[in-house]
This record gives structure tokens, sequence and C-alpha cells, in this order.
């Protein structure tokens, strides 16, 4: 339901080839840049608007700003060399590369994981998908104006990174999850820790739940803008919340479960009227299903035991031919590792599917033309756009 | 939209009064126990095999000559130098680390206006250089292997009456195992006197290219098969591996080597000499310095004859050591590559009886000696001359040339050195096959401790039922009235170095023992026999304390005559070939002179 | 039995007799090491050299001592014979170590007699009263201790040889 009605006759009509023929001469159109350096871009990219009026008559994603050519970097690093930079393809929640590229690497080297360094890998990644959302609350409230959010959501987040620096030593590139398991056990009375700060976080989301979803400011920006298309899911590969929010329940983690996935108890959130209020509403549930299975795998967990499996000495590793398709439910969806080995001691092609790619740079340019101006930002925020995995 | 709606959010003023949950002053607070924060390194544990170098995706580690650090066996000398502008703090380094030396702080802040002062080299006077919180590693080494990989030996039952080569070699899966856990930092090349590319023959066994590896084996060392199974392997002692872990295998991968290459192909590998370059070098012995010295020569377009005394090539190889430590024929197969260069080697040709060294030096431009120490010292207590006491190296050398030796029920060893464990091993054989018993007793001054005889000599003599007796010396060869030995008298030794490592043994004469045998073998050390000098060259050549002097290019006072080996210098085969190259090298250099000359 | 044993056995000498007997040990050592010098294959020459030109400076010690005033004017008293002089006395006798003797059987020679003065020394700088002579064997016990360690080091080096 838009509050502005703008006369379409007025609009470019597309030529042959499907794309619109406007003319700047008129003067009836403007090109506006979103970005690469503004606000209610979630990171390195722009989004070129043509407006006519308020509205957007046609946006085109621009990336490009933020690659460092990660893949191509991986093919010229060893097997344990690749470790240390794939956690930092997606900044904000880098542990879903470290986890896609050890079971990649352990899949085709035929390594077995200790049991203890599943339930770790788990719970890392847990904790992760929590930080994620706690980033993505911030940025929805934030591309509408709703600052307080943010805040709140910065703090809560900065409580999991602690808890993240005791676990695995560092705070945003964790480098915990390595080929054979992952680097170290719980600290002594980890649980309790994590437990206040859950507590913490549940008591701040109660907040976020008055101020945003019973907000009829926010309700209004976000109710019936931005839907997407049933479809477009197909075409465009749209997954998990974003996904979910328009009724196709897809969940990596219950459809093909790996890890310890299958033992832990959650429903996967869903909505069906897949617009940016959905989508939200989607995610914050999400975020109680992180916050519970993060309790549980506390308490399900071995206590003891090995992580590290006995690896080859990794100065000269040789893997043998092969190739491998790794995923897992991101909280943007699905995540995954292509790669491909050639008995050699490096990795002859790794891909990487982020999520973002196809959601931000594709679908984006989709759900943009007829939109206000002042939504473009929530539109895209809410679509969950990290552009360091759609340029890796 | 109800009016709660647009009443509720104003809840979040609640709020308000809240204290800020911001930390005011960040610098300061303490990261966590296993923060991966700011590296350090523990200079003494630290041996500079660079493997964090090697590891280190981002090149941020170099390393560096280290005032204070210096380069001796085991230790590069060198140290690690982080470039905090390229380092990730990933800590591979650490994980990969030999020896734990590096580790890193929970330390996270540090500001200086020199962009300089970020490449450093931890360990030396940061100010987290004690601290104890930080990153390190759980459980030890586990990025690269720390247990050897088996190799099957034959078992004491299977081999106490027989000269049956003990070890059976890795087979391929095992020494592709223990090639595996290499970290390639090349400590042990310069260990190694012959220098031998061990890191790289040992990647050729992992590439399983077995030709590449036997190329590089005869780029340095003739005797690969021999040192394959006999070698002192002091490479094992300096390899990284070791300081959390088993060494690398290295003698036994280097014998894979040329276990896997059959001789046609070893000879094709190889490849021929050089054309002939008209120069003629003779070479007295035919042990490992004279033959290595002879290949070279060989190879350079020499005519060299090797001059040997015994009936067979080979020296201390073929008549001190065993066979079931070294099979006559991988001793054969390493001569057979050097004949097949064109060497010459015409055995029992005794120089000094069968032909004069003064032929030797009429007839070929340049003349080494290579004549090792092939006679057995005695210790000279009463009783000692006469039957009944034998030298180990007379022995040793009588049991390879297949004459019939002595084997009574009961012998009495005085030595704890490889030679002794060589010569009681044998006997033990001999009479586990002519007695169906053994009746051997070892006895050395040195305590267990500190035996000079490898470590396996103890356990497997002990296997094959060498009764071992440490810290006795001897005092008399005990014998009957008809003169027969019936044992050995000794004393306890309280110490046998004084308190600046000098020999001084003392003795504690109150705990006599008498050691029952009907022989007495002597193998306390050897020397050489210079006799076939003559008076005459004795008198004209320069001497160092005992042995001919020689200069670093293994060249005599007379500008004609080299020497090389045990007899010069010693110890031991890989020693031997070392310096046989170099006694070659400097042979050709003179060759080349007289060519310039005239 | 001659009255010089007789004399021997008794358990008092005068300073005298015991410096004239260590004077003569020293001097004939150096003469025995002299002698055999040339008649040893060059390759061992060298220790007998060593051996010669120490048992010389010993000589010159002792040619120095007698004619100190302070040492002359207690070469008439009586001290204990050391339990070692038998031993010593012994030594100013050489022996017949046959033609061209080896390296082995001259450090063996060596060393016994090393170990005979250290003795003897030790016990004579016990027994004599204090003053120049007391001094010299003092020095000299210390000297022959050293001496005898160094020899032993030889002997290990060159008998135990390649003890692999």
């Amino acid at each position: 339901m838009l509050s502005f009605q703008p006369d379409r006759s007025q609009y470019p009509q597309p030529g042959p080839d499907g794309r619109l023929e406007v003319d700047l001469e008129t003067g009836k159109y403007l090109k506006l840049w979103q970005g690469p350096n503004h606000p209610g871009i979630t990171g390195n990219m722009s989004v070129e608007l043509t407006v006519c009026g308020d509205e957007v008559v046609e946006g085109k994603t621009h990336v490009g700003y933020l690659h460092r050519g990660f893949e191509k970097l991986m093919e010229r690093r060893t097997f344990i060399q690749v470790f240390p930079i794939v956690c930092r393809v997606c900044v904000p929640e880098p542990d879903f590369n470290e986890y896609c590229y050890a079971a990649a690497v352990e899949e085709l080297a035929g390594i077995e994981v200790p049991e203890m360094a599943t339930w770790m890998r788990t719970l890392i990644l847990e904790m992760g998908r929590f930080n994620s959302y706690m980033m993505f609350l911030g940025g929805i409230s934030g591309s509408l104006g709703l600052g307080l959010v943010g805040q709140w959501m910065t703090y809560v987040r900065d409580l999991m990174l602690d808890r993240f620096e005791e676990l695995t030593g560092a705070r945003i590139y964790h480098m915990f999850i390595l080929p054979g398991g992952v680097r170290g056990h719980l600290p002594e009375g980890f649980a309790a820790r994590m437990e206040e700060v859950l507590q913490t976080a549940e008591k701040y989301l109660a907040d976020v739940d008055r101020v945003m979803f019973s907000n009829s400011v926010f309700r209004l920006r976000t109710e019936g803008v931005g839907v997407i298309d049933p479809a477009l899911f197909e075409r465009f590969g749209v997954t998990g919340p974003n996904a979910r929010a328009g009724g196709v329940v897809k969940d990596v983690r219950k459809d093909s479960p790996y890890l310890v996935y299958d033992q832990l108890d959650f429903i996967p959130a869903s909505g069906k009227d897949s617009d940016i209020f959905t989508r939200v509403k989607v995610r914050r549930a999400d975020i109680d299903n992180s916050i519970g299975l993060i309790r549980q795998i506390l308490e399900k967990m071995p206590k003891s035991g090995p992580v590290m499996a006995r690896l080859p000495n990794v100065l000269h590793w040789k893997i043998p031919r092969g190739e491998t398709y790794i995923k897992g439910e991101c909280s943007r969806g699905e995540y995954g590792y292509y790669m491909v080995t050639d008995g050699s001691g490096y990795p002859r092609r790794i891909n990487v599917r982020g999520p973002s790619y196809t959601h931000a740079m594709a679908l984006l340019e989709h759900l943009i033309p007829g939109t206000n101006i002042s939504d473009v930002a929530a539109l895209m925020v809410s679509l969950h756009t990290y552009p360091p995995e759609i340029e890796r | 939209m109800s009016l709660r709606e647009v009443l509720t959010p104003f809840t979040a003023w609640k709020h308000v009064l809240d204290a800020p949950v911001t930390i005011p002053d960040p610098i300061g607070r303490e990261a966590a126990e296993r923060y991966r924060g700011f590296h350090q390194n523990d200079m003494e544990t630290c041996i500079g095999c660079g493997t964090c170098e090697a590891i280190c995706q981002n090149g941020a580690i170099d390393m560096v000559p280290v005032e204070g650090q210096v380069t001796e066996k085991g230790d590069s000398g060198l140290r690690p130098m982080i470039d905090y502008g390229r380092c990730c703090w990933c800590a591979l380094c650490v994980d990969v680390c030999m020896t734990g030396s590096l580790t890193m702080s929970n330390e996270y802040t540090w500001v200086d206006t020199d962009p300089d002062a970020f490449r450093f080299i931890p360990g030396l006077e940061e100010p987290w250089k004690d601290k104890e919180a930080g990153y390190r590693r759980e459980g030890g080494r586990e990025l690269s292997g720390t247990k050897r990989s088996h190799m099957g030996e034959l078992a004491p039952a299977l081999r106490g009456d027989n000269f049956s080569e003990i070890c059976a070699g890795f087979t391929r899966e095992e020494a592709i195992l223990e090639a595996d856990r290499c970290v390639e930092c090349g400590l042990c090349v310069a260990t190694c006197p012959a220098h031998m590319s061990i890191p790289d023959y040992i990647a050729a066994v992992r590439d399983q290219d077995y030709d590449r590896g036997l190329q590089l084996l005869y780029e340095t060392n003739p005797f690969s098969e021999v040192c394959g199974r006999i070698c002192t392997h002091k490479c094992e002692t300096s390899c990284a591996a070791l300081h959390e872990g088993d060494p690398i295998a290295i003698r036994w991968l280097k014998r894979h080597i040329i276990d896997n290459v059959p001789m046609e192909r070893r000879l094709e590998l190889v490849g021929g000499a050089k054309p002939a370059n008209g120069h003629r070098v003779a070479i007295v012995g035919a042990g490992p310095g004279g033959l290595t010295a002879a290949y070279d020569l060989a190879r350079e377009g020499c005519a060299v004859t090797v001059f040997e005394a015994l009936a067979a090539p080979g020296g201390m190889m073929r008549y001190g050591i065993p066979e079931y430590r070294l099979p006559y024929d991988a001793l054969d197969r390493d001569v057979a590559v050097i004949q097949a260069m064109g060497v010459e080697i015409r055995c029992n040709m005794r120089v000094g009886r069968d032909i004069a060294l003064d032929d030797l030096k009429r007839d070929h431009d340049a003349v080494i000696l290579a004549i090792g120490l092939q006679m057995g010292r005695g210790t000279r207590i009463p009783g000692s001359e006469g039957p009944g006491v034998e030298k180990a190296v007379d022995l040793l050398r009588r049991i390879t040339a297949g004459e019939d030796v002595p084997v009574p029920e009961r012998v009495v060893v005085i030595g704890g050195g490889n030679v002794a464990f060589d010569i009681a091993r044998s006997m033990a054989r001999l009479q586990k096959a002519t007695h169906g018993t053994v009746g051997v007793t070892l006895t050395a001054l040195e305590d267990r401790a500190h035996f000079l005889a490898d470590a396996e000599e103890l356990i497997e003599g002990a296997e094959e039922g060498v009764e071992i007796i440490d810290k006795r010396g001897p005092q008399e060869v005990m014998r009957d009235a008809s003169g027969a030995v019936t044992g050995l008298r000794s004393w306890a030794v309280t110490s046998i170095f004084d308190d600046q490592g000098r020999f001084a043994p003392a003795y504690d004469q109150a705990d006599e023992r008498v050691h029952e045998g009907a022989m007495v073998i002597e193998a306390i050390g050897q020397m050489a026999d210079v006799s076939l000098l003559g008076a005459e060259l004795t008198e004209a050549l320069d001497w160092n304390r005992g042995r001919i002097a020689i200069d670093a290019g293994f060249r005599t006072s007379e500008p004609w005559l080299f020497a090389v080996g045990d007899a010069v210098k010693g110890p031991d085969v890989i020693n031997a070939v070392a310096d046989g190259h170099r006694v070659a090298q400097s042979v050709m250099e003179r060759v080349s002179l007289q060519e310039g000359i005239s | 039995m001659s009255e010089a044993n007789k004399a021997k056995l008794s358990n008092k000498a005068s300073v005298r007799e015991i410096f004239e007997t260590a004077t003569e040990f020293e001097r004939v050592a150096h003469a025995f090491y002299s002698a055999l010098i040339p008649n040893v294959s060059k390759n061992i020459r060298w220790l007998v050299e060593e051996l010669a030109e120490e048992e010389l400076e010993h000589v010159e010690l002792f040619t120095k001592l007698s004619q100190d005033p302070g040492v002359e004017a207690v070469m008439s008293a009586e001290i204990a014979r050391p339990v070692a002089d038998g031993r010593f006395s012994d030594c100013v006798h050489t022996p017949d170590l046959g033609i061209d003797p080896d390296d082995q059987a001259v450090l063996q020679y060596a060393l016994m007699r090393e170990s005979a003065a250290m003795d003897q020394y030790t016990e004579l700088a016990e027994s004599t009263p204090p003053g120049p002579l007391k001094d010299a064997f003092m020095f000299l016990a210390n000297e022959e201790t050293k001496h005898k360690a160094e020899l032993e080091k030889i002997y290990y080096e060159i008998v135990h040889s390649g003890g692999v």
C-alpha cells in the first residue's frame, strides 16, 4: 500500500531488450546514486537509481568496491594457509566460511572430525548467527530512522563478542574452526557467562519488540513494501529468511542437517506476506531460535574429548583429486563452498556461494522499481545484504 | 493502526536513567586468557627452524640473525622477525612451531610513532615478553606428525644364531608416512658432514619419485646404500621434530630410496664419467674415503687405481661392520657403481709389501692415503699378552673373511663403543650357532648413559643375550696354570672423568669382580698402520699429534700426497665420504695446475 | 742389603737426601726422554718432546733452588720419609722400552712416573717446614697433578680413539 501514487503513464517504455529507455534530457528523470558511501547501504556497494519524482523507476546494483579476490588468493595458498583468510570473505558472520571450508577439506581429504569438535562448531555458528541478526536489527531500524535499536543491539552484540573472545581468542575474525576440528575446548565457566549474555539479550529484545513491531511508524513503512513475487524465489535462488518470509519454508539445518542439528530441537520461523515487515519478523523469531539452540548445545554437548583430528603434515598436505559442495544455513540463507582439488597441495578452485549475491545484486533490481526513494535503503537491508560475500 | 502502537515505542524512555554500558577508557582493558595478541618467543627454546616462516600465509615472518644467538648444531641461529603490517594473528605459526617456543600474549595495544617498530623480533625486549596470559596451542604439536613410522625388524629369536640383516627397511606406505613428517627446515643438512640434500630427497619419497631421490643421493654420497643402513645419522640429532616427538628417520628414508631403484636404473641415473683427461691418481685403501675420492675423480675423467690390502673392497664397511647390520651385497652395489665409473680396484695389494709407495708416486700425478684405522689397541693390562686375548677388529676381519675363529662358550669383551658391540653380538651369534647358548659379557668403563655405542646397540645386544656390565675397569686377564685364559678381573669405576671432563678414571678397588671367559676381546680403540710410509717419508712428512698433518684440502706436507679418512680425521663413514669429496677436489686442483704448467 | 737401601727403609731422611733424589729424578727423566726422541718414529715424537720439555722445566727449578740460601739452611734437617718414596726412587732407574716404542708404551711409562712424582711431592710438601723448599714442593705437587691429568686425557684420546 503506497501512500504516494505517481502517474505511471509518464514512465519510459522498455525497449526490445526489456531495458528502459530513459531520456534524461527531458528533465523528467533524475539519476540518483545511493552509495557506495551512504548510511543506508550495508557496506561497500551502490544502487544507481533512476527516479521520477519520489518514485524509483529503475535501480541498478553496482558492486566491485570491495573486491579482494579471495577465491583467487585461495588457489595460491596451501590447504592450511587458506584457513586464516576464508573468514574475511564475510565480516559480520565469518564463521560460516571457516566451517564450510574446513568441512570441504575434511570431506575431500577423508578426515573424520571428533564429535566434540562438531558440537563446538555448531555452537560457534549459532553464536555467529545471533551476532549477525544483532547487526541486522540495528541496520533495518537505522535505515528507517530508528537509531536506538542499533545502539542496543551493538551492546548486546558486544557481549557476545566477549564470549567469542574468551572461546576463540579473537572478537571478529575468530579463526577457530580449522580443518580437522577446532582449536580448543570451552573455557571454565563459559556456559554460565553465556547464559548471562542470553538473558541480557532477551531483556533488550523485549524492548526491541515494543519499539519496532508495536510501532505504527515502523509498520507503515514496512508492511506491503518490497514484496517478492513468488515467481522470483525459484528464479533467483532465494533462500533463508527471505524465502521463509514468503512461505517457502527452507532451512538447510532442517532439510539436510549438518554438524549436530539433527540432535537439536527448533522450528524454523516463517511467514507469508513476503514484505519487509515479515522478513524482519522472521529474523526476529530466528534470534529466539538461536538463543534456544545455544542453550541446548551447551547442555547437550559432551563435557570432554578431543577437538582435533590427526592431520597429515600441513606443510605439504596434498589432497586427492575431487570436488564437493558444502552448504549450511547462515543468517542470510544458504551459504556454500564449492571446492575442486586436483591432487596437488593447493585447491584448484574454490567458489563461495554467499546468499547476498543473488539477493542483493540480482533480486534487488527487480524489487526496486515502483518504490519510494526513501524505502530503498530499508528494502536492501531487509534482504540482509553483506557486500563482502558478493565480492569474493 | 491502534493508539497502542503509537504509544508503545515510548517505553524506550525507561532506559534514560540507566548507567551507560560503554567502557569510558578502553585502553588497558585486559583481553581474554587465550586472546591471540602480540607474539612472544622463548629465544633459548627456539631453534630457528623457520617453520613459522614457511606456514605464514601473509609472508609476515622473516628469519633473521639476532645478536647473541649462535648458529650451532640443531640451531640455525636465526629467529623470527614479525611484520605487524602483514600479520593477521591467525597463530598458525604458534600451532606449527616445532619446539613450542613461539606463543602469543593477550596484549593488544601498542602505540608508536615509528612505523618500523612494528617489524620486531619477539623475545628481545617487548613489554609483554614474560606475560603469562595469551594464546598457547592446546595439546602440543598437531600440524605435523610426532611419531616415527613403524619399520619391520627380525625378532631376537629369529636373528640370534645367524647374520641375516635385522632391519627390513620401510615399506612404501611406511616411508610415505615418515617422509610426511619432515618440515623441511634443513637443520639436518648443516649437521650432515656430507651436507646431503635431506629435505629434498625426503620430498622425493613423499612424491614417490625414487629416480629424483636417487639422483639427489648421488650428488653428495656414493655410499648411500651403506649410509642408509649404518650411518651414525648425526642429522637425526639436530632434527627439528625431536623437540616434541621422534626425529625423522632420515637414515631409513635414504635406504628406502636406494632399495626402490633397481641396479640397472641406478647406473642409468648416475650416468657416465667425463672423457678421460689423462691424469692418473692412485688411492691407497678401498674404504669409504678412498672410494668416494675415486668416484669423484673418475667422474672427472681421471684414471683412478685403488690399492686394497685385503681381498675385497670396502675397508671397515666390509671387515668391521657385521653382516647383520650391513649385508655385503648392499656394499657391493655401492662399490659396483663406483667401479662403473672406470675406477680400478686392485685387491690383495698391500702397499709397502706388494707394491712400494714410491712406485705409486712415480706412476701417478697424485696419491691419496685412505688407510683407515685398521689396528686394534690393547689395554696392556697384566695377562693381556698371549693366546686367548684378541683385538676386536682382528676378529671381525677374520669373521668377514670366512676364517675359522675360536668360539669358546664364554667370552669377555672390553669396550663400550659400537665396535665392542659389533664383536660381542657377532660372537653371540657364533656361540648360539655352535653351542646353542650365548655367553658374552661386555664390560665398559663408561656408565650406561655414556656408552659411546648407539642406544639401539645396547637394546639389541641385550635382546640377543649379551650381558652388559657398565662401569668396570679392566685390571688383569686371568690365566690358569697352563696359561689358558679363565677370565677378566675388573674394578668398579667410581668416576671416569674429572670435573673438567678430562679422562681420569677412579676405581673402587674393594669392588673387584672376575668375569669368567675363555677369551678376552679388547675393543677399546684403533690406530692407523703407517708403516707403509717407510722411515724416509715418515721423517719427511709433517705430523700433527700422531696423525699425518693435513690442511683443509687434505694435502699433506708432500705436494703429491694427500690423506683422508679415519687415519687423519675420523670418525665414521659419512665423514669419510664428505672428506673424500674434498680431497678429490684438492687433487683435481693439483692436476689441473700441473696441466697449466706443462 | 746396601746401606743406601737400608737408609731408604728408615722413616726419616734429611732434606738434602730428599732434594738430591728429586733432582736426580727430574734430571734422569729429562735425559731419558731426550735420548728417546730420535729413537721413536716421527709420528709419536711430539709426545716424547713434550714430555722432555716438561721435565727440563723441573730440572731448572731444582737448579735454581739449590742456589737459594734459604734452601741451603734447611738441607740438613730431618723430615719424615714419604711413603711413596720407594716407588719414586725406583723411577730414577729408567726402563728399557725397547727399540722404537709406540705411543701407548711411552704414555704408560710417563703416567706411572707422574703418578709416583705426584704422590712424592704431595707428601713432601706436607712434611717440609715452611720456606722456599716447601713452596717448591707444593708447586711441583701441583704441577705433577696437572701433568698427570693432561697425560691421562692424551691417553684416552690416543688409545681409546675411534671408540665407534
